[in-house]
């Protein structure tokens, strides 16, 4: 067994837990986009970093890649760590503002608005479906390509894959895609929480209109009462 | 060849290498890495090559053919040893005529480098200031070897380092001298070395231990670990045998990026010739210690340097970081132990186990010892790889080793550490460079690349591109990293271009500070510094592009459209009436510069040409645009009245009553424009006639005075303008008599005429003068104070001018020019310098009068004074000027302002025999009678103001020119009045002071030249003529003439057009050629 503190809790854990199981089994909810149960930890959303250590030494790390270390002091949600969260919900709805996860995400932690150019992008690279198609669905028939800003999600050269079933394994965890806020077609739209999100929603035209119909929409608001 | 069986045949195969050795012959060495071959060192090669057979003197000359050396500015060079003479930047004759002297023992001098500071010709290598600094303990042994020839490594005592350790028994020993040593990890992150290896020595071994070369160096402008690995391979493969017998380890990999392909090839081939005398593979040297050793090529990602994702290449995966812990050191390779070093680091080990630890800590600073090798690039004159002992300043790579700037634009920052790197600004170069003094100023180490920027390079733009590099290279894992370096980047790109607003860069310091801590490897952590460094250092350039938006170094197009125009205080568009000009038509020309410029005339002739300093003929290396005497083209040939300034009546709705105190540029231009805004205006002029500078202190030579006459006259033939003289503030007017007399603003534009004194007993001898003194007395006048032999003290422009007005009154003999520093650094314009020379003055450089102090408060006042002269003593008889003493000054540090302090000689004084001493070493507003009218001026003279609105500190108060500079150019005095005009009008009509800046891009097009014949070949630029010296002397005839037509013509075609990127010609149906080629296609 491994002893650490946790936000100033002495705590026992075996050897091998992420700082995230750890956490979470005490009960302190740490987010996150790019984990799941059953997945191997991967560490690209950057929504789960805890603070570790002291001093000038303090870091913030993934906490669903850290393992438990003997003695480590490991704080869920320092200033630091909800300020670095912040940005990175916000640089989140900035590329992806249309994912029902990521608008409820953001409304959890308070975020209304982000500061950036807007983008539509329908993928945020969290890795859940490659890890899926090759962990739980054996298949891996999709993987990473590129690096940097050209870096994707996709078949090798686009070529479809002889090892896809087409099982929708990869659709069924996207955090980006599932559930996705249809806003070009607001009677179809089905939460609206990003109504409440500013730029995303009445930054361009067609959002107008959703405003309109779902104001005064607060389901992120409730959502937040728990 | 034999395979070496033990120890002892590889030390007899030493022994009769160094015994076939002989006497040495007399050697040529060519540096032919990478970058010397890109020079041209393939052909001084086959040229030494041919001409050793040819001449048959394959029995006195060798020849060898080496990595670099470091000197990259001067390749292709060659290296005669034993002599260790040094022949930079060689040509193919040059090669040729160089064995012929190798072999006659003979020295080229005229073929060697000059000394840039003392002209003197540097034979050796080691004298020469950019070696002299250095402590080459890995470079010099570049120079020894062909890293193709293994004996050549043996001869210089190679593997013996190897044999040496294998004698210790255990590798205990080697780690603690390792540690002893103090070495740390020269890719950047300065990880103990010695740490590293006792932890991998630690491991279990039975799945086999890795050890890795990493030479994955991707920062742009560093290229430290390519030198050494095509110059000296088997220094690499030595240091790593050291290492994996230290720790136990069995499998070595050098990773190598595959953009180096000569680094491979040379490696790949040492590592045979290794391998093929039993030095690396099975029972080394007979013993039973095995090494594997292979080259893995990296595919180019930049983020596969970081250890975790160059295991994962090396694995054969996606080079992609991972979470440590677990570290390498733990899980590495296939999850067997691997430690990880440096291609420098792994150079380092022979090194220590030769000299033993504690001769290797004794070079560099406790914590940093050892030397570093820094490739020195960017905008300095002596660009190439430098080993320095750690704890060396930035202060002296740059200056003392990189010989300081190109040209006049001062240093102002260096970037270390590439793009995972920050800056560090000219305020803080005697920081020392190790890695704990780097990280605490907010840069790192990195892998030694240091980029050297100068004022016309841009921060935001660095930061820009960096940020471009860095989106690219990121390998996309994290998202803050990928979307943070993207995001940055679109902030940075935008601030660049005008679109973002002061919040944003707040934003950018948040993202930054985000990035920095969300992400997982060291790329995304120290991807931020560049923009955090520029912001921290400066972010008053940040703020000039987002509150001005106007970019000082003229390097983001979008705010500065043509550099020329952008360079212009007074907003001239020099492409447009240059382009005008190859068009003949003058007259559009003239109304182009006029409506910018209310003094054309006086500026065709007197204009510091801030146009010229940013053309983009001449920052690309040709010369630039004759910009100015293209204008004096113009105004020569065209009549003023081809411009009518469209003047608003008197008594307009919303004009007021303005009072102007000082009828020089800035007040007239200010009077001016009022005036053309309806507004009443009152010129105040101390002296009896309009004019200011113009008239009283630019010499008739540079500026007839019926020209500027002319012109000012102009000017005040206005209904609006009153022009009273004789009237000086403090004296027969003040503040509270304007106001009370209705005026509702006053501009103050005195100027700066009083003279800075030497500060030396003796100053009010007959027989001294001022500068201004001596100026005024003769231009307003016709005084002719000087007389005999003459003395001018100081290097300014004024300095200039009085010591060629002396030269052309009646009863002067001579003149001498004397100032403290050398004649490069003079501030005056360099061609006034010449034309002074050519008139007969003589220039005493480096010299200063002795004993008298710095005019300490002035200089506390930011205000220059570089140009005054410390004076030694005057020597009079019976109150008059006989003589002055003077003392030579050599140069000494670098001080501030990036130039060399001169620094008095003792023992080298002498005097002169004198008649007349003008100081010129600097002027000052002369303001104190402001102080009594409730403005604040500072101690240097200056009236403070707001630099947006030029408002002083007292209501309807406004302020320009060299009132608020300090001495300054005539054409900032215009643009001054210009834009107080401007002002003063929102004031009078009760606007808002402030405007939104508008970024003032070209806007008319003007069809580009078409191509003839001339343009395939070079033109020249054309130099206005200028009268026979013999003619200038004891009058004032102008100097310079104007160009001839002919001139003009093939001078503004020239042009490179600037503006094309921005306009666009009219649309096709308008355009018949256009019309012809589309219907054609």
């Amino acid at each position: 067994m491994i002893t650490l503190t946790l936000n100033g809790l002495d705590v026992s854990v075996e050897e091998g837990t992420t700082l995230l199981e750890a956490a979470r089994f005490l009960g302190f909810p740490i987010p996150t986009l790019c984990h799941r149960d059953g997945l191997s930890p991967y560490g690209a959303c950057r929504l789960c970093v805890v603070e570790i250590g002291e001093g000038p030494k303090a870091a913030l790390v993934s906490s669903c890649t850290y393992p438990a270390e003997e003695g480590l002091k490991v704080r869920t949600a320092s200033s630091r760590v909800r300020r670095a969260r912040l940005m990175v919900l916000e640089l989140l709805l900035a590329s992806c503002p249309q994912s029902k996860t990521i608008q409820d995400l953001a409304s959890a932690h308070g975020v209304r608005q982000q500061r950036f150019r807007q983008e539509q992008e329908d993928c945020i690279l969290c890795g859940l479906c490659v890890r899926m198609c090759e962990e739980q669905m054996m298949a891996k028939a999709i993987g990473f390509r590129g690096r940097g800003q050209t870096r994707s999600i996709g078949t090798p050269f686009d070529i479809k894959s002889d090892v896809c079933r087409q099982c929708g394994g990869c659709m069924y965890i996207c955090p980006a895609c599932q559930l996705r806020c249809t806003y070009t077609e607001p009677e179809k739209a089905i939460c609206g929480a990003c109504a409440n999100l500013a730029p995303p929603c009445i930054a361009q035209d067609p959002f107008d209109d959703m405003m309109c119909y779902m104001d005064p929409c607060v389901a992120c608001e409730i959502a937040r009462d728990d | 060849m034999r395979k070496l069986k033990s120890v002892e045949g590889f030390k007899a195969l030493c022994e009769r290498l160094r015994a076939g050795a002989g006497t040495p012959l007399p050697t040529i060495v060519i540096p032919a890495g990478t970058c010397g071959l890109a020079s041209g060192a393939g052909g001084l090669v086959r040229v030494a090559k041919r001409e050793i057979l040819a001449k048959g003197l394959i029995d006195k000359v060798r020849l060898r053919v080496t990595g670099c050396h470091g000197f990259c500015q001067m390749e292709p060079s060659v290296l005669i040893e034993p002599r260790r003479t040094f022949y930079p930047k060689v040509t193919l004759e040059g090669m040729a005529r160089i064995v012929e002297a190798v072999a006659d023992a003979e020295v080229l001098t005229e073929l060697l480098l000059v000394d840039p500071e003392t002209g003197e010709a540097l034979e050796k290598q080691d004298d020469i200031p950019f070696f002299r600094k250095q402590v080459r303990r890995l470079l010099a042994r570049n120079e020894k070897v062909d890293p193709i020839r293994i004996y050549h490594y043996f001869e210089i005592g190679g593997y013996e380092q190897l044999v040496e350790i294998l004698g210790w028994g255990s590798g205990d020993r080697i780690i603690q001298e390792v540690k002893d040593a103090g070495l740390r990890g020269r890719g950047g992150g300065g990880f103990p070395t010695g740490l590293k290896w006792e932890l991998l020595a630690k491991q279990p071994g039975r799945g086999g231990k890795f050890i890795v070369c990493n030479a994955d160096e991707g920062d742009p402008g560093a290229y430290m670990d390519r030198s050494l690995l095509e110059g000296n391979p088997h220094s690499i493969i030595e240091g790593m045998l050291i290492g994996a017998y230290a720790t136990g380890a069995t499998e070595g990999i050098v990773y190598v990026r595959a953009e180096y392909p000569l680094a491979i090839r040379h490696l790949a081939v040492a590592l045979e010739q290794a391998r093929e005398h039993g030095l690396l593979g099975e029972n080394i040297l007979g013993t039973d210690f095995a090494f594997r050793l292979r080259i893995v090529k990296g595919a180019g990602a930049f983020v596969c340097g970081e250890e975790t994702a160059l295991i994962r290449s090396v694995e054969g995966k996606m080079g992609e970081p991972r979470q440590r812990p677990p570290y390498p050191v733990l899980k590495g390779i296939d999850g067997r132990p691997t430690v990880i070093n440096n291609v420098e680091t792994w150079a380092n080990i022979p090194v220590i186990i030769r000299q033993g630890a504690d001769r290797f800590a004794k070079i560099g600073t406790k914590g940093n010892s050892g030397t570093k090798i820094f490739s020195l690039v960017g905008k300095i004159k002596n660009t190439g790889l430098v080993e320095v002992p750690m704890g060396m300043t930035v202060g002296q790579i740059v200056y003392d080793i990189g010989g300081g700037a190109v040209g006049k634009a001062r240093i102002k920052a260096v970037q270390t550490g590439g793009p995972s790197g920050g800056c560090v600004p000219a305020g803080m170069f005697d920081l020392p460079i190790d890695y704990d003094s780097l990280a605490e100023a907010g840069s790192i180490m990195g892998s030694g690349g240091m980029i050297v920027m100068d004022e016309n390079t841009c921060m935001v733009d660095v930061a820009k591109y960096f940020m471009n590099f860095l989106k690219d290279e990121s390998c996309g894992k994290c998202f803050t990293c990928r979307k943070g370096t993207q995001r940055m980047h679109e902030i940075l790109d935008d601030i660049s271009k005008g679109k973002a607003a002061p919040r944003h860069l707040d934003l950018l310091e948040e993202l930054a500070l985000a990035v920095k801590d969300t992400t997982m490897c060291g790329l995304g952590q120290t991807a931020p510094n560049p923009v955090l460094s520029t912001l921290r250092h400066f972010r008053g350039e940040y703020e000039r592009h987002v509150v001005d938006k106007k970019c000082d170094a003229l390097v983001c197009t979008e705010l500065v459209g043509a550099p020329c125009q952008a360079a212009c205080p007074l907003d001239t568009e020099a492409w447009r009436y240059v382009a005008l000009i190859e068009k003949g038509k003058y007259d559009e020309a003239y109304q182009v510069i006029r409506r910018a410029n209310p003094f054309p005339s006086v500026c065709a002739r007197v204009c510091d040409r801030k146009c010229e300093q940013r053309c983009q003929l001449g920052t690309s290396g040709d010369e630039p645009v004759a910009v100015r005497a293209l204008k004096r083209f113009v105004t020569d040939r065209v009549s003023a009245s081809a411009y009518k300034p469209p003047v608003i009546a008197r008594g307009a709705k919303g004009s007021g009553k303005v009072a102007v105190v000082g009828a020089g540029p800035a007040g007239l231009a200010a009077a001016h424009y009022l005036s053309m805004l309806g507004h009443r205006v009152t010129v105040f002029e101390a002296e009896a006639e309009a004019g200011g500078m113009l008239i009283s202190c630019i010499p008739a030579y540079r500026l007839p005075r019926s020209i500027a006459r002319q012109e000012v006259d102009s000017l005040l033939d206005d209904d609006n303008i009153t022009l009273r003289c004789s009237a000086a503030l403090g004296r027969d007017v003040t503040l509270d008599d304007l106001f009370a007399d209705g005026f509702q603003a006053v501009f103050l534009a005195m100027g700066a005429d009083t003279s800075w004194k030497l500060d030396l007993q003796g100053e009010d001898f007959a027989g001294v003068y001022s500068s201004m003194e001596f100026l005024k007395a003769f231009n307003l006048r016709g005084e002719e104070l000087a007389g005999g032999h003459v003395a001018v003290i100081g290097g300014g422009n004024s300095a200039v001018d009085a010591a060629r007005v002396a030269i052309r009154q009646e009863n002067v003999q001579s003149v001498s020019l004397l100032y403290r520093r050398t004649d490069q650094e003079m501030p005056a314009y360099a061609e006034e310098v010449e034309a002074a020379i050519e008139e007969g003055i003589k220039l005493e450089t480096l010299v200063s009068p002795v004993r008298i102090r710095y005019i300490e408060a002035a200089r506390k006042e930011g205000i220059r004074v570089e140009t005054m002269v410390q004076p030694v003593r005057i020597y009079s008889q019976q109150g008059r000027l006989v003589g002055i003493e003077c003392i030579r000054n050599r140069l000494g540090e670098v001080d501030a302002s990036g130039r060399r302090r001169p620094v008095p000689v003792p023992g080298s004084e002498f005097s002169i025999s004198l008649n007349s001493l003008i100081v010129a070493i600097g002027e000052r507003p002369d303001s104190d009678c402001l102080a009594t009218m409730g403005l604040a001026p500072d101690k240097g003279g200056r009236l403070p103001v707001d630099p947006r609105t030029l408002a002083a500190n007292r209501e309807g108060v406004f302020a320009g020119g060299d009132l608020v500079t300090g001495p300054n150019t005539v054409a900032d005095a215009i643009a001054a009045g210009k834009k107080a005009a401007a002002v003063i009008n929102r004031h009078l009509r009760g606007e808002d002071l402030v405007r939104e800046p508008d970024i003032r891009l070209p806007t008319e097009f003007i069809e580009p030249a078409e191509a003839g014949d001339e343009q395939g070949e070079q033109a020249a630029r054309a130099e206005p003529p200028t009268i026979p010296v013999e003619s200038r002397r004891k009058n004032f005839a102008e100097v310079e003439m104007a160009l001839s037509t002919q001139q003009a013509h093939a001078e503004a075609r020239r042009c490179l057009r600037c503006d094309l990127a921005f306009t666009q010609p009219p649309p096709a149906e308008e355009n018949p050629c256009a019309a012809v080629e589309g219907a054609s296609a």
